[in-house]
C-alpha cells in the first residue's frame, strides 16, 4: 500500500481555510451559547415563575434532538418558515447555539447551585441586593468551579461544528470531503483531518484541566 | 405557504422501520462498548506498562476526535486496511463502537479510581484477595457512579446515531431526508424528523435525570 501525502500539501490553502473556518465557527458558537445558556440558567433559576417550565422544556428538548437535525433543520426549514436565507456558516451558527445554550445553561446552573445558599443569605442579610449578590459573590465562585466543565464544553463545540459539513459550511471536514472527492485518496486525506482535529482538540481539553488545578482554590469556600 | 402532513402519515412504514435502525444500533453499539469499555479500562489500569500506554492512547485519540470524522473514516479506510467490506450498517456500528468504548472506558476507570485505594488495603487486611475485594468491596460502590454517567452517555448515543446518515445507513435522519429528496415536502418532513427524535429522546433525558437522583452519591 503507499501512501501519497503530496494530495496534501497540493491543497494545503484549500484546507487551512477549511481550519480556519473550524476555529472561527467554534469561537463564534461558543461565544454566543455561553452567552445564551448564562441568560438561561439566570432564567431558569432567578426569572419569573411561569418562565421557568418553558426554560426547562427548551433545555431538555435540545438534549434529545441530535445536533444533525437541528442543523439541518435550521438550513433547509427555517428559511420556508421565516422567508429569509442564510448562508451556511451563519445556519450553522444559529443551530450550534439553539443545541449548546442549553449545554452551557445547564454547566452555569450546576455551577451557581454548587455555593452554598447560606452565602446568599449572609449577603442578603449585609443588604446587597439580589443582582449585586449574584454578581459579586455567586458568580466568581461558580465561574472557577465551572471550569473543568467548560473546557469539555468547548471540546464539543469544536466537534460540533465538524457536523456543519452537512450543510455545506466550508470547514475543515468538508474541505476534506471536498479534496477527497477529487483526489479520490481518503486515507491521506481523513488521516491528515483527524491529525489536525487531534491537535486542536487536545491541547484544549489538557490546557483547560491545567488552568483549573491553579485556579482550583479560588473556587473553594 | 401550503403545507402537506401527509406526506409524513404516508410514508409511516418507511420512518418506522428507520426509527427501529435507529434503536438496534443504539442498543447494539451500547452491548459492544460496555464489555470493551470494562476491558480498554482495566488494561489501562492493572495492565504491563506498553499496553496500559496504547490503551490511554487510544481513549485520548477517539475522545478527541469528531465523531462525524470517524464515520467517514470508518467507510473509507477501513475497507482499504482490512480488506473487509463491511455494509454501511456494519461501518456505522463500528465507528460508533469505536467512539462509544473510548468514552465508556474513561467512565468506568473514573469510577474504579473514584472508591480511595484505603478500601482495598482495608480488604485485603482483612484477608480478602485482590479479585475478592475488586468484587465485592470496589465494583458495588463503583457501579452507582457509573451507571448516570452511562445513561447520558446512552442519550448522547442515541443521538449521535443520526450521524451514521451520511453514509447511507437507513436510520432515522438518513430516510427521512430521502422522503424529503422524494417529495420536496422539507419542511414537513425535517419537522417530523426533529419530532420523532424529540418523543423518543425526551423521556430518556427525564429517565437519566431520575437516574442521576436516584444514585447521587453523597459524601
Amino acid at each position: 500500500m503507499d501512501f501519497d501525502f503530496s494530495v496534501i500539501t497540493d491543497h494545503w490553502q484549500f484546507l487551512a481555510s477549511g481550519v480556519g473556518v473550524t476555529l472561527a465557527l467554534a469561537a463564534l458558537s461558543g461565544a454566543t451559547s455561553i452567552a445564551a445558556g448564562l441568560a438561561l440558567a439566570l432564567l431558569r433559576l432567578y426569572g419569573p415563575r411561569w418562565l421557568k417550565p418553558v426554560v426547562v422544556f427548551y433545555i431538555d428538548s435540545m438534549r434529545a434532538i441530535p445536533v444533525l437535525v437541528v442543523l439541518v433543520w435550521m438550513f433547509f426549514a427555517l428559511p420556508l418558515v421565516a422567508g429569509i436565507t442564510m448562508a451556511p456558516f451563519f445556519a450553522a451558527l444559529l443551530g450550534l447555539t439553539v443545541h449548546l445554550a442549553p449545554y452551557a445553561a445547564e454547566i452555569f446552573r450546576a455551577g451557581i447551585e454548587s455555593v452554598r445558599p447560606g452565602q446568599t443569605r449572609a449577603s442578603l442579610a449585609l443588604g446587597m441586593s439580589p443582582a449585586q449578590i449574584v454578581r459579586r459573590i455567586v458568580l466568581p465562585q461558580a465561574v472557577v468551579r465551572m471550569l473543568p466543565a467548560f473546557g469539555s464544553f468547548l471540546s464539543i463545540t469544536i466537534k460540533d461544528t465538524a457536523i456543519a459539513s452537512v450543510i455545506a459550511v466550508p470547514e475543515l471536514m468538508r474541505q476534506s470531503e471536498t479534496v477527497q472527492g477529487q483526489s479520490f485518496q481518503p486515507i491521506e486525506v481523513y488521516t491528515f483531518a483527524m491529525l489536525v482535529y487531534f491537535v486542536i482538540l487536545f491541547p484544549v481539553t489538557r490546557g483547560v484541566e491545567r488552568i483549573y488545578r491553579r485556579l482550583a482554590h479560588l473556587g473553594r469556600s | 405557504m401550503t403545507l402537506d402532513w401527509n406526506v409524513v402519515w404516508q410514508h409511516r412504514e418507511q420512518l418506522v422501520t428507520a426509527t427501529g435502525v435507529t434503536i438496534l444500533l443504539t442498543v447494539a453499539t451500547m452491548a459492544i462498548a460496555v464489555p470493551c469499555g470494562i476491558a480498554v479500562a482495566v488494561l489501562r489500569l492493572y495492565a504491563w506498562a506498553p499496553v496500559r500506554a496504547m490503551a490511554t492512547a487510544y481513549v485520548e485519540l477517539f475522545r478527541n476526535l469528531p465523531l462525524i470524522l470517524v464515520v467517514f473514516w470508518a467507510f473509507y479506510v477501513l475497507p482499504i486496511l482490512t480488506g473487509l467490506s463491511l455494509s454501511p450498517l456494519a461501518t456505522g456500528l463500528t465507528a460508533l463502537a469505536l467512539n462509544v468504548t473510548a468514552y465508556n472506558a474513561e467512565t468506568f476507570r473514573a469510577g474504579i479510581n473514584s472508591i480511595r485505594r484505603g478500601q482495598v488495603d482495608a480488604a485485603m487486611a482483612l484477608g480478602m484477595s485482590r479479585a475478592e475485594a475488586l468484587r465485592r468491596v470496589i465494583v458495588p460502590q463503583a457501579a452507582r457512579r457509573i451507571l448516570p454517567v452511562l445513561a447520558s452517555t446512552w442519550v448522547s448515543l442515541f443521538k449521535d446515531t443520526s450521524l451514521v446518515s451520511v453514509i447511507a445507513v437507513s436510520e432515522l435522519a438518513y430516510a427521512a431526508m430521502q422522503i424529503r429528496a422524494q417529495t420536496f415536502r422539507v419542511l414537513e418532513m425535517l419537522t417530523a424528523m426533529a419530532a420523532i427524535y424529540w418523543l423518543l429522546g425526551y423521556p430518556q433525558a427525564k429517565l437519566v435525570d431520575w437516574i442521576q437522583r436516584r444514585y447521587a452519591v453523597t459524601e
